[in-house]
């Protein structure tokens, strides 16, 4: 048996994030004693209609979300107790609404920080009722084997370790919600273990009292013996040895008082939970409530350390007289499943990776680009082409490389608002759409007639020199197998009107000291196709691609120089339009020839 | 609870039709002289001088004065401002009437786990103090408001007879009403005088203690509430109730001076267990201080940081019952890099730091402070089979 916290406990949590939280651990204890999950609603308003999903064992189980208790119940009737995770401004109406439900006998408000007024309103209503209002600032309450309500006892392993799964003979009551925790471990290992554990919250006046429960467990017959954990403040220890000392009682009263340092601490200094700061003048003391426990009979260890031989001598007595018998272990326990991080942790799976990369790695406290730390290269002195060559090409590149590609992103960042890239996104901004939809509307244009035909210009003119072709023989080549060379001609520019950008990058490079071989046969071609046409020229797509793979880079990271570069352009034309405010656009019919047929009439649908 | 000052207590008590002598408070003495100048009754009255800080025994530092005129007061106040006692220097000075009486009474409302009790006497000041069984008391239900003739009969027990019954009726009644109203804990009016120019009843002292967790329903209380025991909060305590307010869970620290053992462990019950081991072994407590609630590593960081501040401690219990949810492994990672930081700052020499402590991930959390031996801190950490306070104990057996 055990009291308040039973098999037939059926539980609706009132709040958000925390009671699913709590719903979890619950879970997991539900788990542990192989029986069904007894959390059967949640009470959330602003998530009315939805379900929140709660582990057990190895599946989820998706629990209805209602917007008042009246409904959870309704839909629920087996609810019987209400835990409260609510903010502490709301809790007492939250609190009311669950003990105002015919259905709720008990409810556990785990809240902090709820005005005093509140909880004695709270507490007096329940009464009134005669439910049980346990907290607020509970920790929870576990019967072991049958129940547990709200996050006390822990984590899986601690439940295991605490014996939790299988009933003992120690009631434990504690304002202390870690408190109650160690009871129960101590309970565990110096003797058979606990029936309930009560965490009453560490307000002044918790809505229940110790007495209350300590009625409930003379009543529980499998409760052998009480073990409380006092604090100084307030006159809940005296009550408590009050009702032991008031006649003869079934269950052994076991405790211990925190406060005895007040004593030698400087006047008026007072410290701990809420309920250990009352008590004026000098009421409430350690040992005043220490030494009224000692003369009601309750057994009172002189410090918290001494608790455990005490309950074990308590314990061993209770066997000698027959009173209890040595509990009988299960043969075995369910393991709670391992998350797989938790598993190859402990080297339980391996997990066939999904991806693999070999440029950057993210899970320490910052990225490394191959390698290398991003605030070191930063420290350093080095700078975004740097990056580009870690995460492109796998290589540190050198300062003079870096300078190229500097230049070339400073050549290719735009081009106006006319060209394809831009207008894209000058239209996409103009009707409104957000950045990354805009930028990438003006990448999507980026291909082989605009901007893109940066890899195949470095990937065909890298194989003429690789094969050493001549300039005819690499001509008739691309004429048999591939059509136009890319990299070669432009819409605008010519010998004539030469552009700029090419005749400055073009320039740079050959001044350094390095060796150019696919530049230098770009150029040639060029020499003979803008014989050929005057607008055959080199354009800056080709003088891009050749001079990157005189750097080395792969030919298949080339367009990504250009798509890196325009990014920067797209991006100032989506701002700049987002500035002025600019209005939805649209073609001027002027602008299109209408080729299509004649407005006809509509023939009958056949 | 939260302790108010005199001058926003007298001022929750006149809000709620208590008459109060005339007061103000300043932070100056030029305010008082332009104050001076526009009410007639601080020129006109007798008045008094206090300190408006929370400080204990301020008579008998001479941060209470009275009989003064305006210019007494005005130089009273020159000389209290700025003024060091301890920790604490004066900034304010609450000047108010003398109130001319004879005789002295005593009211109170004080919370009771049932509701409240009415506590009146027909003595006051000093007196009611040594004869406290003449205090009758009238028990209230929450939720329960006092008749006016349940309140007329205790005060008639309590020997008020004719008007004056009927008046201090009435003062009681008004002194539930702002209890009740103003989430208060403790109110109380040592004295309650007859005022001779009027006859009505004033309360000239007051005692005030507010719920500080209902602050969110009382939009009014725009004053803040005093340190609870009769010193300001140093910097440092400041500092961590600044992490304090801004977290989920919990983080506190006040300073004791003249310890040697600081305190560093978790959970408000368990933490109290801590600090009885320590005095119990006759050590002396340099601080009290409790994280709980699984906050964040950062605010548990600044709170160990604050706690190696402490001058001249030789050990630092790190204790801790079994958690429910408070993870061990991320609340010690803050706690670690907090000694690093103080060790790097020349803090940890000849401190041993002893730790004991169970819940979520705690071999992780346990195994990461064994690991600070490596990095040379006098570090002894056990688990959940060593009993919580033996390390306070081990600690000071040791010494």
């Amino acid at each position: 048996m055990s009291i308040l916290a039973t098999k037939d406990t059926r539980v609706v949590i009132q709040g958000g994030q925390a009671g699913v939280n709590a719903a979890r651990r619950m879970a997991e204890f539900c788990y542990l004693i192989k029986r069904p999950l007894n959390v059967e609603a949640f009470v959330y308003p602003p998530d009315a209609g939805k379900t929140n999903e709660v582990p057990y064992g190895s599946g989820l189980i998706a629990i209805p979300i209602y917007k008042t208790i009246a409904e959870a119940t309704k839909n629920h009737p087996a609810i019987n107790t209400s835990l409260v995770y609510i903010g502490a401004d709301r809790a007492m109406k939250g609190g009311m609404e669950a003990l105002d439900d015919s259905h709720i006998k008990v409810v556990s408000m785990i809240t902090e920080g709820v005005p005093e007024k509140d909880a004695k309103i709270l507490g007096a209503h329940a009464r009134k009722l005669g439910k049980v209002f346990n907290g607020p600032s509970s920790i929870g309450i576990v019967s072991a084997g049958a129940c547990r309500l709200g996050v006390i006892g822990g984590a899986f392993d601690n439940l295991v370790l605490s014996k939790l799964y299988r009933e003992g003979s120690f009631g434990v009551i504690t304002k202390s919600g870690g408190l109650s925790n160690e009871i129960i471990w101590i309970c565990s290992q110096f003797a058979d273990g606990i029936t309930t554990a009560i965490g009453i919250g560490g307000d002044a006046f918790p809505g229940t009292d110790y007495v209350s429960y300590l009625e409930m467990f003379e009543n529980d017959p499998q409760t052998k013996a009480v073990v409380i954990v006092g604090e100084m403040g307030g006159d809940l220890e005296e009550r408590a040895a009050e009702w032991y000392g008031a006649k003869k009682r079934r269950v052994k009263l076991m405790a211990v008082v925190s406060g005895f340092c007040q004593e030698s601490l400087p006047k008026g200094m007072k410290f701990g939970h809420a309920g250990a700061k009352e008590g004026m003048k000098g009421e409430g003391s350690a040992r005043a409530k220490s030494d009224a426990l000692k003369k009601s009979g309750a057994i009172v260890p002189a410090t918290f350390g001494a608790l455990g031989p005490a309950i074990k001598e308590a314990y061993q007595e209770m066997l000698k007289s027959g009173l209890v018998k040595e509990p009988v272990e299960p043969v075995s326990l369910p393991k709670l499943p391992k998350t797989v991080e938790e598993a190859m942790k402990a080297d339980e799976v391996m997990v066939a990776p999904l991806i693999r990369t070999t440029i950057s790695d993210d899970r320490g406290d910052e990225p490394c680009y191959d390698g290398y730390p991003a605030s070191e290269l930063i420290n350093k002195g080095y700078e975004i082409p740097h990056v580009v060559g870690l995460l492109w090409d796998k290589r540190l590149i050198s300062k003079q490389e870096a300078e190229i590609i500097k230049r070339i992103m400073m050549l290719s960042a735009d081009h106006g608002p006319c060209v394809s890239g831009a207008l894209g996104t000058i239209i996409a901004a103009c009707a409104g759409i957000g950045m990354s939809q805009s930028v990438a509307a003006g990448l999507i244009m980026i291909g082989p007639r605009f901007g893109g035909a940066v890899t195949d210009a470095g990937r065909f003119f890298k194989y003429a020199v690789d094969n050493k072709l001549s300039v005819d023989d690499f001509l008739a080549y691309m004429k048999k197998n591939h059509g136009p060379v890319p990299g070669i001609g432009h819409r605008v520019k010519s010998l004539r009107n030469p552009d700029k950008r090419v005749k400055e990058l073009v320039g740079y490079v050959k001044s350094l000291n390095m060796k150019t071989p696919c530049l230098d046969f770009a150029l040639q071609v060029e020499q003979v196709t803008a014989a050929k046409k005057d607008n055959l020229i080199l354009n800056v797509d080709g003088t891009m691609a050749a001079v990157l793979v005189d750097l080395g880079f792969p030919v298949d990271s080339l367009n990504g120089f250009f798509i890196l570069s325009r990014t920067i352009g797209l991006i100032g034309h989506w701002v700049d339009q987002k500035r002025q405010e600019s209005r939805l656009i649209r073609l001027f019919d002027y602008l299109v020839n209408y080729a299509a047929p004649k407005r006809r009439e509509v023939p009958p649908l056949k | 609870m939260a302790k108010v000052l005199e001058g926003p207590g007298m001022g929750l008590m006149k809000k709620w039709g208590i008459h109060v002598p005339n007061y103000v408070v300043v932070t100056s003495a030029d305010e008082l002289t332009k104050l001076g100048q526009v009410n007639e009754w601080l020129k006109q009255s007798k008045l008094v001088a206090k300190a408006h800080e929370a400080l204990g025994s301020r008579f008998k530092l001479g941060l209470v004065k009275v009989g003064l005129d305006l210019n007494g007061a005005i130089a009273a106040t020159k000389e209290m401002i700025g003024r060091q006692v301890g920790s604490i220097t004066v900034t304010q000075v609450i000047i108010s009437e003398m109130i001319a009486h004879k005789e002295e009474y005593y009211c109170a409302v004080k919370s009771t786990r049932e509701g409240s009790e009415i506590l009146v006497a027909n003595c006051g000041g000093i007196e009611v103090e040594s004869n406290w069984d003449r205090v009758k008391r009238l028990t209230l239900e929450i939720g329960q408001q006092p008749s006016p003739e349940t309140l007329e009969k205790v005060v008639k027990e309590a020997g008020f007879t004719g008007p004056l019954a009927k008046k201090m009726t009435d003062f009681a009644g008004k002194m539930f009403t702002c209890f009740d109203s103003e989430d208060a804990q403790y109110l109380e009016v040592n004295p309650v005088v007859t005022r001779e120019s009027d006859g009505e009843l004033v309360a000239l002292d007051a005692v005030t203690l507010l719920d500080g967790d209902a602050k969110f329903r009382h939009p009014d209380w725009n004053f803040q509430f005093a340190a609870e025991f009769g010193r300001a909060y140093s910097k440092n305590e400041m500092e961590v109730m600044a992490v304090d307010s801004k977290i989920k869970g919990s983080v506190k620290f006040i300073e004791i001076p003249g310890g040697d053992t600081a305190m560093l462990p978790a959970g408000g019950g368990a933490s109290v267990y801590y600090s009885d081991a320590v005095v119990a072994r006759g050590g002396k407590l340099a601080n009290y201080a409790e994280y709980s609630g699984d906050p964040p590593d950062w605010a548990v960081e600044v709170l160990t940081e604050k706690v190696c501040s402490l001058p001249g401690i030789k050990n630092i219990i790190v204790g801790g019952a079994i958690a429910n949810f408070t993870d061990v492994k991320k609340t010690f990672g803050g706690i670690i890099n907090g000694f690093r930081k103080a060790k790097a700052d020349g803090k940890m020499k000849d401190v041993k730091i002893w730790v004991r402590r169970g819940g979520p991930r705690e071999k992780e959390g346990l195994d990461a402070m064994r690991a600070l031996k490596d990095e040379g801190f006098d570090i002894n950490v056990f688990d959940r089979n060593t009993p919580l306070t033996d390390i306070v104990d081990k600690a000071l057996q040791k010494q």
